[in-house]
């Protein structure tokens, strides 16, 4: 994966992300950590396209965000799981092939199933979002984001709202789909999962970027932030 | 679902003795079959004619508040501010002062002296914004991040209507669009003060050439009920429908 930021300014009521520039290349799954309102959502965000920067440039993979054709190799797991509420979990996949990928009918069935089956949902394919556990509805947006056949999965804080056994049973299928050969980038608050599954650690704080590296930052910070942010987590 | 039933018989049934009690302690004359025998065909006109001011209504409330909704999300503040101005105005004014405005200043003042018309115009113009009201609601009823994921997942704008937007809005409007329709089939009845022969014209017409106070007012009522409860039955049905 290659990522480029350039003068990166992204303003709310007051500038969440301020000027950042960063480059990286070479690595497949990538962490944003820090504190709540540090601006690491947001960055997400920016950098799957889903937000328009205020000012500056971001391009992944050599696409600009904005790019139509990069947001057809791109997939979002969203905090709370966002599977629209009146279709069922197959439905929720397929229809999205059959509409904007110009899959057919039955073959969009076909990869709804199959996406379910890989996070285990076999059993719930046509139950409603609401009908299901929180981890079962993450699961489920985790398959459709995996069904578009993404590059590259955006993964927002997708256990923040779950137990710590759904948070597990989650992050299980986030593991299992990476063996599929897919780049991630995510933003959580379980370290343990970012020790043990990112390849790269970007650590934000008050809109910047503070430290980043191999995820053995987390274990020899350099910075009074990185240092003060770990001890309070672990 | 046999329980369901039952206590539903059993409601029904209490409400029933109730009004028969107090109609039998107030009046043991009581009889409603002079007003139906001699009055038949002029209820019937009644009646019809207040369905039909009430569908013709909602059809026209649920265009024009349409409208009042596209224009109150607007990007030019102008036309906000005309919503916001006539939602207020229309809050504050009664609707039988919108009726007969609409009947007696404003219809001549552009030449039009179709009295039952323009009182019909008033009654769709005083129900829009509680129209817009209800599409406001409703379409917030679909969360920021959703719309995030239409945007994300490459849905067209018709697309979005059809598959994800409609569906889910169709289903919170309901119940309140019901409590408008009957908030229409009761305001109709102002347009009476027009000598519009709507059902409450035709009882009032009936009651004053028979002295029947009491049974025109009780015919009244159930009249009233046989449009409003198959119609808030059907809506329900509807929203089971859509569920599936």
């Amino acid at each position: 994966m290659k990522l480029s930021i350039k003068n990166l300014t992204h303003t709310y009521d007051t500038d969440v992300c301020k000027n950042l520039q960063f480059e990286l290349e070479g690595y497949n799954s990538i962490a944003i950590i820090g504190a709540s309102g540090s601006g690491k959502s947001t960055l997400l965000r920016l950098l799957s396209g889903l937000e328009k920067p205020t000012k500056g440039s971001l391009v992944v993979n050599d696409y600009a965000v904005d790019d139509e054709v990069y947001r057809k190799k791109i997939g979002f797991v969203f905090q709370q799981h966002n599977l629209f509420p009146h279709l069922t979990l197959e439905r929720n996949i397929s229809l999205i092939l059959e509409k904007t990928r110009g899959v057919d009918p039955i073959e969009a069935k076909r990869i709804a199933l199959e996406s379910l089956a890989l996070v285990q949902l076999s059993d719930q394919t046509y139950k409603l979002p609401k009908n299901v556990s929180g981890g079962q509805a993450q699961r489920a947006s985790i398959a459709r984001a995996f069904a578009l056949n993404p590059d590259l999965i955006f993964l927002d804080e997708p256990t923040s709202s779950l137990d710590p056994v759904l948070t597990y049973e989650v992050l299980s299928a986030v593991k299992d789909l990476k063996k599929l050969g897919k780049s991630f980038v995510f933003v959580t608050h379980v370290m343990s999962f970012v020790k043990e599954f990112a390849d790269y650690v970007i650590f934000m704080d008050q809109g910047n970027i503070i430290e980043h590296g191999l995820p053995t930052i987390l274990t020899f910070p350099k910075s009074k932030e990185l240092q003060f942010f770990i001890s309070h987590i672990m | 679902m046999k329980n369901k039933v039952l206590n539903y018989v059993l409601a029904i049934a209490t409400i029933v003795s109730f009004v028969l009690y107090v109609i039998f302690v107030r009046d043991a004359e009581f009889t409603l079959d002079r007003l139906i025998t001699t009055y038949s065909s002029l209820l019937l006109t009644g009646f019809g004619n207040t369905i039909l001011v009430s569908l013709i209504t909602l059809v026209g409330s649920l265009l024009f508040g349409f409208i009042l909704y596209l224009l109150s999300i607007s990007k030019i503040p102008y036309f906000v501010a005309v919503v916001d101005v006539f939602t207020e105005v229309i809050y504050g004014t009664p609707l039988l002062v919108m009726i007969v405005l609409m009947a007696f200043l404003i219809g001549p003042a552009f030449r039009n002296f179709n009295r039952p018309v323009m009182g019909t115009l008033g009654l769709i113009l005083y129900i829009s914004p509680y129209m817009k009201n209800v599409y406001q609601s409703s379409f917030s009823s679909i969360s920021k991040d959703q719309y995030m994921a239409m945007d994300l997942f490459g849905f067209t704008p018709i697309q979005r209507y059809r598959y994800l937007i409609i569906p889910q809005v169709i289903r919170v409007l309901m119940p309140p669009l019901m409590n408008n329709f009957s908030l229409i089939i009761k305001g109709s009845a102002l347009l009476y003060v027009l000598a519009f022969p709507e059902l409450y014209y035709v009882i009032n017409v009936a009651q004053s050439q028979t002295f029947l106070f009491v049974e025109g007012y009780m015919l009244l009522w159930m009249m009233y009920l046989l449009i409003t409860i198959p119609l808030s039955q059907f809506t329900k049905w509807i929203e089971r429908a859509l569920r599936t």
